[in-house]
């Protein structure tokens, strides 16, 4: 019997688990009950409402057993390679090597929200001089600190340059505690001169000849470190077949945004997407599970589509969302409130991109690095999204900053700037901390005043 | 039949009663917020009716807005104050196409289309230096109360210049320019610029006239001239400027009950 898609809790998952497993649920190792992991410490599960569909189960299974898999992996004798500040560059390389693991320590920004603050990591990053004033991925310092959320890796690696501030400074006091850094510098992205030689990069930006060259050869020096720290060369075959798998976790994801998006009713939850967004950055240090996850849900949500089945009411406004948020619960008001993502850029949209695959290795991944919207003009990044949010018709938009995060203090003011030169929709800007329950009435205000807004000035249309 | 809207605002209840046509207010009445906001909410209704002559029997919808307003039981549904704002606006002055409304503890900007739908809006619930707390919060430390405030700023001659952005900071320097002899009337002068400019930075460029100014930090006098020089540009108060998201409130129940959109007509 098929089961409407709907957004259920945690308890209703209690039962909707049973009914799977009877049906004869086939689940990976690290498959099983959500509320285990409620019991491991993520208290913030019992305030999410997810997806009832067997391929969410899963995601949110190999996403909150990331670290058990760190820990076997590292049992089995892989070696563990921490990328920090990296979006999607790194990991690819790593997984080009059979022996190496890479996972992203930036993404224990979501452990005070998933814990419920019980993490002790921002308390232990306050004792660093690391406050509120910084960005909450702070939790990672805490989680170097207190060695318990994720094995220590081996190798670590860092961009620094024309990156978030915020991070390098984290960054630096995390190398201060005794973890040697290997830094890579990524140079801020102009736009080529008139008479300068320059080449596309993915995303649609140009870059200089010289740019480009300057990265590969940052690349380089990581990929030397790669070969050192795996004790194994690491051949251009090796690299284009990791791009290729790249590419094929990027497509998937970019056919799974695509139909999520413009597909009435909503296929499947903005919580769930954006969880799903996240694994083309890290992988969640399995990339061919990533990948099958991935399709796991594409293929569930080709399904709802097909039947003409959605998590919400057709009427939902459709809001393009931008940046992620660090409590998770937001993504959840916004469909209380009747509203429903549309799109999303949440700061990565270059490692959603296909890498070039006619390029030698090295060269095709310098330029999808340059290509990251935080190392160019917030201009650049504002112009993209404002395309985007044409493209996949979004009747609003919602510019979520983050606490502290420093890449740019003007980028919400700018990114509506550009997207009000082209249409005219209601904005709104809202700051989510790792747990918004203080703030929530005000959160909720503001996405309900926005769908409110929307829903007046359809009216106003089709009278 | 008569409506009703409630906003059960941060630091006040506002409730206003309207006809059957929706163009005359029968009653409005404001009282200070409490912890049983849905409790003081309908005992501020049923005074209103009670005293207009009115029972609930004839009270055909009620709609609540405002922080505290999923609160209150007695409403038949709830609307967020940015869409009750822009309809109490446009019922009292039409021509409105930018609103700030500057409560107790939240300050907001609504941007209007020409036809009186909300184009955006801006809100600000994180800074008290905003919004009437700083007034309050001066109001206790000079002594004063504050229907006063305005008065005593009337009274300056050189404003004192407050550069705390934070209103727990800008005590302490209060207290440091009360010290040093500046007058009461300079540092209320000096508050209530501090208060505009962060209203006015919120704002941001390409302000929309007419501006209007609503909350109940529009009923403090010199506000709304002090208000305009920040801005750069006259801002107008209607009237009862405390009350008409609550007006608006009652015109969006009337429309529901008579089966019109939110959208003005």
């Amino acid at each position: 019997m098929t089961v409407a898609p709907r957004r259920i809790t945690l308890a209703e998952w209690d039962q909707r688990y049973a009914t799977l497993r009877s049906a004869g649920l086939r689940e990976p190792d690290y498959g099983g009950l959500l509320r285990r992991h409620v019991d491991d410490g993520d208290q913030r599960l019992r305030k999410l409402r997810m997806d009832n569909s067997a391929a969410a189960l899963r995601l949110w299974n190999f996403l909150l057993t990331e670290e058990d898999r760190l820990r076997r992996s590292k049992e089995c004798g892989k070696k563990l390679v921490g990328t920090m500040k990296d979006l999607g560059t790194v990991p690819v390389m790593s997984y080009s090597l059979p022996n190496l693991v890479a996972f992203y320590p930036d993404g224990a920004w979501w452990l005070p929200c998933l814990l419920e603050g019980d993490d002790k990591l921002l308390k232990l990053a306050d004792s660093m001089g690391v406050d509120e004033s910084f960005c909450p991925v702070r939790a990672m310092l805490g989680a170097f600190i207190s060695g318990d959320r994720f094995p220590i890796p081996g190798l670590i690696t860092c961009s620094v340059g024309a990156t978030c501030d915020d991070f390098s400074a984290i960054a630096q006091c995390v190398e201060s505690l005794g973890f040697p850094i290997l830094w890579w510098e990524m140079p801020h992205r102009r736009k080529p001169e008139p008479d300068e030689a320059a080449v596309e990069l993915p995303g649609g930006f140009r870059a200089a000849v010289e740019q480009v060259a300057i990265v590969k050869s940052e690349l380089e020096r990581v990929r030397h470190a790669l070969e050192c720290y795996a004790g194994l060369p690491l051949a251009e075959r090796q690299l284009a077949e990791g791009i290729q798998r790249a590419n094929r976790v990027r497509d998937t994801l970019g056919q799974l945004r695509d139909l999520c998006f413009t597909a009435n009713p909503c296929p499947m939850p903005a919580l769930e997407m954006l969880i799903a967004e996240m694994l083309a950055i890290h992988f969640c240090s399995d990339a061919n599970e990533a990948l099958s996850v991935l399709q796991e849900l594409l293929d569930e949500v080709r399904r709802r589509v097909h039947r003409g089945a959605g998590i919400l009411s057709p009427n939902a406004v459709r809001v393009f969302w931008v940046n992620p948020v660090a409590d998770l619960r937001a993504m959840n008001i916004l469909e209380d409130v009747g509203g429903r993502v549309c799109g999303t850029d949440y700061l990565f949209c270059h490692a959603i991109d296909r890498i070039p695959s006619d390029l030698p290795p090295m060269e095709a991944l310098a330029r999808m690095a340059l290509a990251d919207p935080m190392v160019g003009s917030p201009i650049d990044r504002a112009e993209r999204i404002a395309a985007d949010v044409c493209r996949f018709g979004a009747q609003a938009v919602v510019i979520s900053r983050i606490p502290g995060a420093s890449h740019c203090a003007m980028e919400g003011i700018l990114i509506a700037e550009t997207i009000r030169k082209t249409m005219d929709i209601p904005i709104v800007e809202i700051e989510v901390p790792s747990l918004a329950d203080a703030m929530e009435a005000g959160l909720r205000t503001r996405l309900e005043a926005l769908v409110e807004t929307v829903n007046a000035s359809q009216a106003e249309r089709t009278s | 039949m008569i409506f009703a809207g409630i906003d059960a605002g941060s630091r006040t209840t506002k409730v206003v009663l309207l006809d059957g046509d929706g163009r005359d207010v029968i009653a409005a009445a404001v009282v200070d917020q409490g912890i049983e906001q849905d409790l003081l909410a309908e005992s501020l209704l049923d005074r209103l009716l009670r005293e207009n002559g009115f029972e609930r029997s004839q009270l055909r919808m009620v709609v609540a807005t405002g922080y505290g307003r999923k609160l209150i039981r007695v409403a038949d549904v709830s609307i967020t104050e940015i869409t009750c704002q822009a309809w109490g606006v446009r019922h009292r002055m039409p021509e409105a196409r930018t609103i700030i409304d500057i409560g107790g503890q939240d300050s907001k900007l609504l941007r209007l289309h020409p036809d009186g739908t909300v184009g955006d809006f801006v809100m600000n619930d994180r800074c008290a230096a905003g919004t009437g707390r700083f007034l309050e919060l001066l109001a206790t430390r000079l002594n004063v109360r504050l229907a006063s405030l305005g008065e005593l700023a009337g009274q300056s001659r050189t404003p004192a210049i407050i550069s705390s952005m934070c209103v727990v900071f800008a005590e302490t320097e209060i207290i440091g320019l009360l010290a040093s002899g500046i007058t009461p009337a300079d540092i209320a002068a000096g508050v209530q610029a501090s208060l505009a400019t962060r209203v006015a930075a919120m704002t941001g460029q390409n302000v929309a006239a007419p501006i209007v100014l609503t909350g109940g930090v529009a009923l403090v006098p010199g506000m709304q001239t002090t208000l305009a020089t920040a801005l750069g540009q006259p801002l107008s108060v209607p009237s009862d400027p405390q009350t008409t998201c609550a007006l608006g409130a009652a015109i969006l129940a009337r429309r529901r009950v008579n089966g019109l959109h939110e959208r003005p007509s």
